[in-house]
């Protein structure tokens, strides 16, 4: 039995949130707080990977960041780091499929942060910054946490992308899901079987997590 | 006690201000001046208050003007100065005070503070605290404590942070009548230790009174008088300051007749009424003034008792239509200047009474008397 899909879920999926709560962090606060030309149009450019098939997700970024990009040749050539068909190329896959689900429940947090809450504290002296850190993100922090934990599980169970940008080499850029895929088109039940059992009590046991944190008290 | 520093920090402040600004089809434009004192800018809902002290902190950008504290111009249109809210030393407390729910009393308290050495920063907490009466509240949240509370614990992180001048935004509307009526001494007596100057927005004319020394009154975005609190109460210069102010009796008429004893107006429903002249002038025979008098300044007379009257004039025979008690008074809804037949044209005039002096008069509904408008009672707006 080889753990290694398992164990390349995990880091990937861990590395994905970490990026994706990074970006979702800053892409959700100002599509709350802010008002800027074009706000309409990143918010749904942010939402779409949801709405469309990850294979076409993934062909796009197959398109942009393989060797016969300008940005691929660029990553390649002048910094020696190959996206596609590496673990990386899974990463980048999970954190555009799982954005949506971060910036969806933070930015709905932070739009419940009262605008009056942050002005007390602007007019008690205290810089942008200072606001966010100490008024915007601890009153924002359930919903932030529940959409880490979406995020998490959406890159746990990423496939269509994944398999486009990253493959499917075995012992390299093969993750569970696409270890399912594989053992079940080659008749080997066994393995699917427990494959399917890790990601299904997996995926509740985050689910469940998630529902605890929204629905906690303060 | 408070550090000392704290008791200086808003002392002799002033504030001046001219703003105009326009937002949803409403227009605001005034300019006032106010210095180490306690003024209160008073006008109906909807008046632009609230709006105005937003536009002075800060929170909203004026389209024209200029805001100076303490001489400093924090924003002028003409020279593009615009100093962030942080940086304008304005405390303001909002309607419903909003305090940092996931900060207990003693951390909102602190939050503002900007000495950096702690024991300092404690020692003006300990000081607020005690001044606002919060004591055994430190380790509470917001949530867990009462709404006067939550007021004085608003007012409290607000003062910590040294503010230049105070605003506050109808501080005592969300509360019941005895802690508002607590909570507005409280008011006066830190403002007493802590002589901060402050604008106080209110809707409630005895929350103007009681707290005022100076009262601003503000109706669809203009301030339309500013004075001491008598001069405002007493003297109204417009039609709309002396509604808001309690003049429930406000007429129209011409003036007749000029002379040393006063003006004689002429009101189409009372015929000659006797009124002292507005001390600023501006009126002429045959011009249009509106004349005023407060309900409870009318003397009501029994028509069997009139010989105690010394002067015959100003006495109108009345129509009691309607009493109404008001808890330690009653209000009558009177018909002046009738012809006999109830309802029929004349004056509708409210007269305020002490509940003694009406069980004494025997005063009903339907009863005919007469009333006297004291002609110094009287006030004329040209």
């Amino acid at each position: 039995m080889d753990f290694f899909p398992l164990y390349l879920t995990i880091k990937v999926s861990f590395t994905a949130t970490v990026i994706t709560a990074a970006a979702g962090l800053v892409l959700s606060w100002l599509l709350a707080k802010k008002d800027f030309f074009g706000k309409t149009l990143l918010d749904a450019v942010i939402m779409q990977p949801l709405v469309m098939p990850p294979t076409v997700l993934g062909y796009y970024l197959l398109s942009a960041l393989g060797r016969g990009s300008a940005l691929g040749g660029f990553l390649s050539d002048t910094l020696g780091i190959d996206i596609v068909f590496t673990w990386k190329g899974a990463v980048i896959a999970s954190v555009v499929s799982s954005l949506p689900l971060f910036v969806k429940p933070a930015k709905a947090a932070f739009e419940g942060v009262s605008v009056e809450l942050e002005d007390s504290a602007r007019l008690l002296g205290k810089s942008e910054f200072a606001v966010v850190r100490s008024i915007t993100l601890p009153l924002a922090k359930r919903g932030i946490a529940a959409g880490a934990v979406m995020a998490f599980a959406r890159a746990t169970g990423e496939f269509g992308a994944t398999l486009m940008v990253a493959g499917n080499i075995p012992g390299v850029t093969q993750t569970l899901p696409i270890a399912i895929y594989d053992a079940a088109q080659s008749g080997d039940g066994f393995t699917a079987n427990i494959l399917v059992g890790i990601i299904t009590v997996f995926s509740l046991t985050v689910l469940y997590v998630a529902g605890r944190f929204l629905k906690g008290r303060d | 006690m408070l550090p000392a520093d704290f008791l200086k920090a808003g002392i002799k402040v002033s504030i001046r201000f001219d703003l105009k600004k326009s937002i949803a089809g409403f227009d605001i434009d005034a300019s006032l001046s106010l210095e180490e004192e306690l003024m209160v800018l008073f006008g109906p809902s909807g008046a632009g208050k609230t709006l105005l002290l937003k536009l002075i902190a800060g929170i909203i950008k004026p389209d024209k003007g200029t805001v100076a504290i303490r001489g400093d111009k924090v924003f002028d249109s003409g020279e593009r100065i615009d100093v962030p809210m942080r940086g304008r030393r304005v405390g303001f407390v909002f309607q419903d005070y909003a305090l940092f729910p996931h900060m207990t009393i003693g951390e909102n308290i602190a939050y503002g503070i900007p000495e950096k050495k702690d024991a300092l920063a404690a020692e003006a907490v300990r000081g607020l605290v005690d001044l606002m009466r919060l004591t055994g509240l430190e380790q509470r949240y917001p949530r867990e404590i009462s709404g006067g509370q939550r007021q004085r614990a608003a007012l409290a992180r607000t003062l910590a942070a040294k503010p230049g001048i105070l605003l506050l935004d109808e501080p005592f509307s969300a509360l019941d009548y005895q802690v508002r009526e607590k909570l507005r001494a409280d008011l006066l007596r830190i403002h007493e230790v802590y002589p901060v100057t402050t604008l106080l927005v209110t809707h409630d004319l005895e929350e103007a009174f009681m707290l005022g020394a100076r009262i601003a009154v503000i109706n669809h975005g203009r301030i339309e008088q500013v004075g001491p609190r008598e001069e405002v109460f007493y003297r109204p210069v417009t039609r709309n300051v002396a509604r808001f102010i309690g003049f429930k009796n406000i007429f129209d008429g011409v003036v007749a007749g000029i002379d040393a004893n006063g003006l004689i107006i002429h009101n189409s429903d009372m015929g000659a009424v006797r009124a002292d002249a507005p001390s600023g002038g501006g009126v002429a025979v045959g011009g249009r003034v509106t004349f005023c008098i407060r309900p409870e300044d009318i003397v009501v007379v029994r028509p069997d008792k009139t010989a105690v009257l010394s002067s015959p004039s100003n006495v109108f025979d009345a129509y009691v239509e309607s009493i109404t008690g008001k808890g330690s008074t009653q209000m009558l809804f009177l018909k002046v200047g009738y012809s006999h037949v109830a309802g029929e044209r004349g004056a509708s005039i409210k007269a305020e009474l002490p509940n003694f002096v009406v069980r004494k008069l025997g005063l009903c509904a339907g009863m005919k008397i007469r009333v006297l408008l004291k002609k110094e009672s009287i006030r004329v707006i040209a």
